[in-house]
């Protein structure tokens, strides 16, 4: 401290204790042997995490700084409430949510299942409460395995869904044949729960811990959620229909609506 | 500890005083949400947003053709056989403009690609049900359409239609 | 080391008014370094100490800091844009044009507001990921899991509200759709939309209400959850690290984050 003159330790301040088997001696100044190593692997958070800080709002700002001098913010013609954009495209994160409702119905897509992920996230962390691997990626290398595998399988199952039902509608094929809700609400409903509940029925089998069926549930939920993006930015074009990114019709650029 | 003594009453009094002040916050909250979701309830003014809009005079719509009436939203769809059908521009599926397009003969909604015939049934795509309606009425040799109600339905039938 | 010489700045940091304002000494040794830390009401939120394993880059990416500063960025360019911002349907989209045109860096600030948005979303989902393999919602983080769900879900709302006050054809058809999807909701779907529009379409009350969603209720909301946030990732013990290979070291979470 600062102050030149200190308190004189008396007795009066620090009295014996006889029935303890340890004193305060003194109070030092100066560094003991276990700065900068504690016992418990810590380190004062001043300044390196004050460091850290900054060095990442100076590389965070940049970031956004340079990327706003090369590119402008979109700005399309005036609202008008006569005439649709075509295509009509939500930004970014919600275009995963837009090619979903290409393929089911408006409450199967945009109600039911965001509501099923927003209840997973909530009650995630009261069924997995084991403490088992708390800070490991992936916890075990099973785990890691069970990312890779679940993900690639994620991937290709819903990447089949997406590109199938594109080609062979089961919409139009069921369209009447069976009532709406049984067509657009019921059937895509099932493929996308079995999509869901298969890889968590092999987990089970295979005696998974809860950790592991959450990593796979969360990697399914992950990577359906990056396919179907993928597929609403990139291979949608005018009219919502399908195409090739490079083959849109009409000069769209599926890169200008960011 | 009186513990022996509040055990034979049925409530405590830190029970009951408790439970009555816990009761009494949770009915001002209630009563709270409630005045502010009165608050912030739209006042939609009865008649929804639409008039009675005159489309044009009956003869004008030749059988078989699609015309846009802007001041309404709305399509005059004049069937083969002559019926007339208003249909809203708006797509029952999720909201989009809806527009005609003549060399298919069909609506075809840009948002996720439904696509209806000049009845307004849908022929392919996530849209629900057909294009909504609105009223008509010939008065004097002109169309007039009433914005004010659209009318919603399942599918097509005859009834709808209205003839000169 | 007050046989040290005296610092240059000491007339300054020794001065009635320094120590007015800061009650701790130069920190350059461990009580100093945690005074920093405790006696400020912006650096209170991080603990004093912390693990070197939290630290490590591979870890958390940074991920949560990023979304921090980004939501710094948001504000601050945003409370600028309000200066010519005017939430009408007739003045909107001439104030975006004057903005963009003649006010001195007024494109460069959109773009940055713009950008950073988008940069949030990412950084936010991100950090779930991040956090959820790393196992860091794990019991005692169950709450602070919670809070960062609302997070997610406020950072999405904050994006979609501000995506209708440029008032054009991109934001009219997005929010329409979007609006529309909440129809869908079973039993209280007509009623959140028209409170949610203010109207049976989107139009001036949409506007308006849009606005005071964007510029007051959510970004409190958010700013209330983020401390609520911070401060438990401190109550908490630091982030969730691996401390299995630390065996027989009884240190647990209590002993780092006070
Ligand atoms: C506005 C958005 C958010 C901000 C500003 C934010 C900020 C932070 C910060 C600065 C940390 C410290 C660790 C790190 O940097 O990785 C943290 C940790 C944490 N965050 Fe967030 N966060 C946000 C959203 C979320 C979301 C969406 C979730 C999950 C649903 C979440 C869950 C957590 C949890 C559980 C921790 C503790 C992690 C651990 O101990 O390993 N946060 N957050
Ligand atoms: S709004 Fe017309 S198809 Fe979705």
């Amino acid at each position: 401290m600062a102050t030149p003159n200190q308190p004189t330790v008396t007795d009066e301040t620090f009295p014996k204790q006889t029935n303890k088997t340890y004193a305060l001696v003194e109070l030092m100044h100066g560094e003991g042997p276990m700065v900068g190593k504690g016992p418990d692997g810590t380190v004062f958070s001043f300044p390196v995490v004050l460091l850290i800080e900054i060095i990442l709002v100076l590389g965070v700002t940049l970031a956004v700084f340079l990327f706003s001098l090369v590119k402008n913010a979109p700005l399309e013609a005036i609202a008008n409430p006569l005439v649709t954009t075509d295509p009509a495209k939500a930004p970014w994160y919600f275009v995963g949510l837009q090619e979903l409702l290409e393929h089911m119905h408006p409450t199967v897509a945009g109600v039911l299942i965001p509501t099923c992920l927003v209840i997973f996230l909530v009650l995630l962390p009261y069924i997995d409460r084991s403490r088992a691997h708390v800070g490991v990626w992936f916890s075990t290398p099973r785990g890691k395995r069970i990312v890779v595998w679940t993900a690639l399988y994620t991937v290709i199952a819903t990447a089949a869904y997406v590109l199938l039902d594109n080609q062979f509608s089961l919409r139009e094929m069921l369209r009447d044949v069976v009532p709406v809700w049984v067509a657009q609400g019921l059937v895509p409903a099932l493929i996308i729960a079995i999509i869901v509940v298969l890889p968590a029925l092999v987990l089970r089998l295979r005696k998974a811990t809860t950790r592991e069926l959450m990593i796979a549930l969360f990697t399914i939920m992950l990577f359906s959620a990056l396919i179907f993006t993928l597929s609403g930015f990139f291979l949608r074009g005018p009219g919502f229909k399908m195409y090739l990114p490079w083959q849109m019709p009409n000069g769209y650029n599926p890169l200008d609506g960011l | 500890m009186k513990s022996g003594r509040e055990g034979k009453r049925l409530f405590s009094r830190r029970e009951v005083v408790g439970t009555v002040w816990g009761v009494s916050l949770v009915a001002l909250f209630g009563q709270f949400s409630g005045a502010l979701f009165e608050y912030l309830k739209p006042r939609i003014p009865a008649g929804g947003f639409g008039s009675k809009v005159t489309a044009g005079l009956a003869k004008e719509f030749k059988p078989g053709t699609v015309s846009y009436v802007q001041s309404g939203r709305f399509y005059i769809s004049c069937l083969p056989d002559g019926g007339l059908l208003a249909l809203w521009q708006r797509c029952t599926h999720l909201g989009c403009t809806v527009p005609w397009v003549k060399a298919k003969k069909l609506f075809m909604c840009p948002c996720h690609s439904s696509v209806f015939n000049p009845e307004g049934v849908v022929v392919s795509g996530p849209a629900p049900r057909p294009l909504d309606l609105f009223p008509i009425q010939i008065i004097g040799g002109e169309v007039i359409v009433d914005t004010s109600q659209p009318i919603s339905r399942d599918k097509f039938d005859i009834s709808q239609v209205t003839r000169v | 080391m007050s046989v040290q010489t005296r610092s240059r700045w000491a007339p300054l940091t020794e001065s009635r008014v320094w120590r007015s304002f800061f009650r701790h000494g130069p920190p350059n040794n461990p009580l100093d370094r945690s005074l920093v830390m405790t006696s400020n009401i912006f650096l209170h939120l991080h603990p004093v100490k912390v693990n070197r394993k939290s630290l490590k880059w591979s870890y958390s990416f940074g991920l949560g800091v990023i979304s921090a500063i980004l939501f710094g960025t948001l504000v601050f360019t945003g409370v600028l844009l309000m200066f010519y911002y005017v939430p009408s349907v007739e003045r909107a989209y001439p104030a975006l044009l004057n903005i963009q045109v003649s006010v001195p860096l007024g494109q460069f600030t959109r773009n940055m507001h713009r950008w950073s948005a988008h940069l949030m979303v990412l950084a936010v989902i991100l950090h779930m990921v991040r956090v959820f393999y790393t196992g860091g919602y794990k019991p005692p983080r169950e709450f602070n899991w919670l809070v960062g769900v609302g997070l997610l879900l406020l950072t999405l709302g904050a994006s979609f509200t501000g995506y209708l006050l440029p008032w054009d054809q991109l934001s009219y058809w997005a929010i329409t759709v979007g609006t529309n999807i909440a129809g869908y909701v079973p039993l209280v779907g007509a009623a959140t939309k028209s409170l949610l529009l203010g109207g049976p379409e989107v139009g001036q009350d949409a506007l308006i209400r849009f606005y005071t969603l964007h510029i007051a209720v959510l970004p409190v909301l958010m700013m209330l959850a983020v401390s609520i946030h911070l401060w438990r990732v401190r109550k908490d013990g630091g982030l969730a690290i691996n401390d299995s290979n630390d065996a027989g070291d009884k240190v647990g979470e209590d002993a780092i984050g006070n």
